[in-house]
């Protein structure tokens, strides 16, 4: 499955690149986590719960952050695992300044699915991976408002 | 011998229970003490087993006992074996990985689904909670599920001693060299690269098991929904757990179909038999639909590029084919035989095609097992022949009957003339293929189609009609001839015909149906053969207690083997009985005529009835010296040759421009089985295997994503075959007798499923052409997706 996309949020590159590094902002605007631990530098442990068309199921995992560029983003290590399938996803996130004030997001990559979840969730993959994006952007412009606050 | 039942449409008996609701199946069998059964089973298809934590699953409520890969490894129980051995071209054994029960820890799954530890349980509900509860860790690992890309250099290894993934490579036919000189010496030559697509069997009922011990006795017994109790009972006791034979009863209750599927030995029949002792305590295991997708052993699965050269008169001069067979992880029962002796040897199809040559590469890919499935092999022959000379025809401007017919092997009878020779091991036994296509041309009515067609051109529509003739082998199969191919077993047939003192008859039959309606064909032979009532004909079958010995039901086999046994064991009963009726009678032998169920002396009114010799065979007061009491005779029937069964199938079909999708209008199939015991269950058996090969053309295909993932494995996504997808079939029949067996059949159960494919797919490549695109392949099945791509290009 392929994970892709880009928005442009409403804050500066310093303040998206402090929040995409800030574990309890993270846990507020990634759609799905109810838990995110740090159990090393740059290790976390994730707990997620999701639902994927006929499937739902609750994750636990690792996420590691790597290649980090500082102000510039990071490549996005998650394995996640569940009784309903695991989930193997390498996403690069890469930050740029467009107007003043403002900074768009890309992301760029994958993840591998097994399990009940590649069985019979496949078919509304791309539809769930559009939503949990668009969710992911939604949240962080509410963090953004909310942090201003 | 009367003619009250034989070639009359006499209701299915066992339907009675079956649409009642009364059928008994495995899963409806309930024991005293029962336990359940549930996996672990693995999410990924290539993955090391680094470790499996059990010790939360213990806890759970309700859990008696659980297995692992560690713990069936310490018994020295290696895994389930194949039943055929097809070894390399250079002589070479064959690859034979072993396919254990359980997958061990440090040991690497090899297609999802692949179990690595067992869970039994008070209740199903119990062992599947508690299932959820092993904790495995895996180490993934990279997958390959492509047949060709796995036979590349750098291919990820499914088993590490077998180099390049090949189970063996193979050929057959004419010298290479000369089918390629044949090739470049044609005026035109017809190819085509194609995937003949991975289907799922979907029989109704899931596979179930459940494994007894007694202790007191020391025996066990399984029953498993199977299509042949006897040869997983031999598979099971001999090949996987090293129990004697006579030491376990395997019963075969009633079977929801099968397709193939159930002809092989699983892992988990010997799960549950091994377990049952070791807790002591019967265990069942019914798969889940899911796991029925993920592990009912698949069918079909080719890559293939075929070619066919003609001389300037379109006479059909070589056929050279190259194929990859994907079969899977491990090897099946039968896996090595489908692509090769069930596929390679029908390549000379209906034509007389002088040089033929097939080079096959057998392949291991991180999926499940590829097996027999309904055809198993001589579908995948016929779709490669008929798309080729379909094509071959659009291509040259000719008719494509035409084409075939100047091509046909001229009618035998197999009796006064000579069988035919084919230049792929077979020898054909009798064909009139003219016969068939006559009959099925004169249904469509050709000149009038054509017509029509040309005129919706005109008019923007997309006609098409597809054309498919076939020939297959079946009555599998002559033991000495199959075992010279690498059949580990014989597959003859046995069959007991027990006269009862008051004259009803039991037969046990080697035969289990799984759907087919045996009881009801079986005993039509019975009655008729000794003049009595149908209602007094038991047939028995799926005991390996009680019946002899069986090769079970496949491969079109039932009536042409299993039907000949019963009636030699009938011959034996009449011969005997005739002895008893003289002495009687009073007279000699040679005196006596058998007829409507009673011996009478020629040319009197003086006669016995088949009830009275067998009350006289049991209370033998008055009967002839040195004659044992008692009238039940036991034969074994192998047959000495494959029986042919072949026919003509067309498919009309529009195909809509805008959309690509393709509905199926006609679908004519005139099918020559040789006689007919029964046309309804003949026709019956025509209309399902009609519906899976139209399922093939148009709807069905399994899909492993790169990562070796069954991404369509429900029925949400899987497309079978629904009654609004399929025309009302309008069937006729050619009856062209078997001369070497003594029922004059040929078998029908995979008929429909190996003629119907390529008619469907020749009917929508025509259609295209009537409208300019002139298309040569469209990859099956034709979604409307796919149709429409290919008429953009």
């Amino acid at each position: 499955m392929d994970l892709n996309g880009s928005h442009i949020l409403p804050a500066s590159n310093d303040r998206v690149w402090r929040m995409l590094m800030d574990t309890d902002t993270l846990t507020k605007i990634v759609p799905g986590i109810t838990h995110l631990e740090k159990t090393g530098e740059n290790e976390f442990k994730a707990v997620a719960q999701i639902k994927m068309g006929p499937v739902s199921g609750a994750f636990t995992g690792g996420l590691v952050l790597e290649d980090i560029r500082e102000g510039e983003g990071y490549t996005l290590h998650v394995k996640q695992n569940s009784k309903i399938g695991n989930a193997d996803a390498t996403i690069r996130i890469d930050l740029k300044p467009t107007d003043e004030g403002h900074t768009e997001l890309r992301f760029d990559g994958g993840a591998k699915l097994s399990g009940l979840l590649a069985r019979t969730g496949n078919r509304v993959m791309s539809g769930v991976a559009h939503s949990l994006t668009k969710q992911f952007f939604e949240n962080f412009e509410e963090e953004i408002e909310t942090q201003k606050a | 011998m009367s003619n009250k039942y034989i070639g009359q449409s006499v209701k299915r008996i066992e339907d009675k229970r079956f649409i009642t609701g009364k059928g008994r199946y495995t899963d409806d069998i309930k024991l005293l003490g029962m336990t359940h059964a549930a996996f672990v089973r693995s999410p990924y298809a290539h993955a090391i087993v680094v470790s499996i934590d059990t010790s939360a699953a213990q806890d759970m409520p309700g859990v008696m006992a659980i297995f692992t890969g560690d713990d069936i490894k310490a018994t020295g129980i290696v895994g389930v074996p194949t039943g055929w051995q097809v070894n390399f071209k250079n002589g070479d054994t064959m690859k034979e990985p072993p396919h254990p029960l359980l997958v061990a820890t440090g040991s690497t799954v090899k297609h999802i689904g692949d179990p690595v530890a067992v869970i039994i349980a008070e209740s199903y509900a119990a062992a599947v909670d508690a299932a959820e509860m092993v904790e495995v860790e895996w180490e993934d690992l990279p997958a390959v599920t492509d047949p060709m890309k796995a036979t590349q250099e750098g291919a990820t290894l499914v088993h590490e001693d077998a180099p390049g993934n090949l189970a063996f490579d193979w050929e057959l036919g004419n010298p290479l060299s000369e089918v390629d000189q044949a090739i470049s010496e044609s005026a035109h030559v017809t190819s085509l690269e194609f995937v003949n697509q991975r289907l799922v069997p979907n029989a109704i009922e899931p596979r179930a098991y459940i494994g007894q011990y007694d202790e007191v006795s020391d025996k066990y017994t399984l029953y498993t929904s199977t299509q042949n109790p006897h040869l997983i009972r031999l598979l099971m006791c001999a090949f996987v757990l090293g129990i004697p034979e006579h030491k376990v009863r395997v019963l075969g209750p009633d079977v929801g179909g099968g397709f193939g599927s159930k002809i092989y030995h699983y892992t988990e029949e010997a799960l549950v038999t091994w377990a049952s002792k070791q807790i002591n305590r019967p265990i069942k295991w019914t798969e889940t639909r899911s796991e029925a997708f993920q592990l009912d052993a698949h069918g079909r699965d080719h890559v293939t590029k075929a070619e066919m050269g003609f001389d300037a008169d379109g006479n059909i001069k070589a056929l050279r084919i190259k194929t990859f067979a994907n079969l899977g992880a491990y090897l099946s029962t039968f896996a090595p035989a489908v692509p090769t002796y069930l596929h390679g040897t029908l390549l000379q199809g209906l034509y007389t095609t002088p040089k033929i040559h097939i080079d096959l590469q057998a392949v291991f890919t991180h999926t499940v097992a590829v097996d027999a499935y309904r055809g198993a092999g001589r579908p995948e022959a016929t779709y490669l022949l008929e798309r080729l000379v379909d094509l071959a025809a659009l291509e040259m401007g000719k008719d494509p009957i035409q084409l075939r017919k100047q091509n046909f092997i001229p009618a035998f009878d197999g009796v006064d003339q000579p069988g035919y020779q084919t230049q792929v091991a077979l020898q054909y036994d009798s064909g009139n293929y003219h016969g068939v296509v006559d009959k099925a041309m004169e249904m469509l009515g050709y000149e009038e189609f054509r017509r029509m067609q040309k005129e919706a051109s005109q008019n923007g529509k997309l006609l098409g009609v597809g054309f498919s003739t076939y020939i297959e082998a079946c009555g599998i199969a002559p033991s000495a001839v199959v075992g010279a191919l690498g059949a580990r077993a014989g597959l003859y047939e046995s069959a007991q015909v027990r006269v009862q003192p008051t004259g009803k008859v039991s037969v046990y039959s080697g035969s289990h149906s799984h759907g087919q309606g045996h009881e009801t064909t079986f005993a039509q032979i019975v009655a008729d053969k000794f003049g009595i009532p149908m209602e007094d004909v038991d047939i028995i079958h799926g005991d390996s207690d009680a019946v002899a010995f069986g090769m079970g039901t496949y491969g079109s086999r039932s009536l042409a083997v299993g039907g000949s046994a019963i009636v030699k064991s009938i011959d034996k009963v009449l011969e005997k009985g005739a002895k008893i009726a003289a002495h009687k009678l009073e007279c000699s032998e040679d005196d006596l005529e058998f007829d409507e169920g009673k011996w009478t002396v020629k040319g009197t009114d003086k006669s016995i009835s088949f009830g009275d010799v067998a009350l006289t065979a049991y209370v033998p007061h008055v009967y002839p010296q040195g004659l044992e009491p008692g009238l039940d005779f036991a034969s074994f029937y192998d047959p000495t040759n494959f029986t042919y069964p072949f026919g003509c199938h067309i498919a009309v079909v529009e195909v809509d421009k805008e959309t690509g999708k393709v509905k199926l209008n006609r679908f004519i199939a005139v099918d020559d089985v040789g006689n007919v015991i029964n046309p309804m269950i003949v026709d019956g058996q025509i209309h399902g295997g009609l519906a899976q090969g139209i399922g093939q053309a148009l709807l069905e295909g399994a899909i492993y994503d790169e990562n070796g993932q069954l991404i369509n494995a429900s029925y949400m996504d899987y497309a079978m075959p629904r009654a609004d997808d399929l025309p009302m079939f309008e069937l006729g029949r050619q009856e062209t007798p078997c001369p070497h067996n003594p029922l004059g059949v040929k078998g029908a159960g995979e008929a429909g499923c190996i003629g119907s494919t390529p008619a469907v797919v020749n009917a929508v490549i025509d259609a295209l052409w009537s409208g300019g695109h002139k298309v040569k392949d469209i990859m099956m099945p034709l979604t409307p997706e796919r149709v429409w791509t290919a008429m953009q290009q």
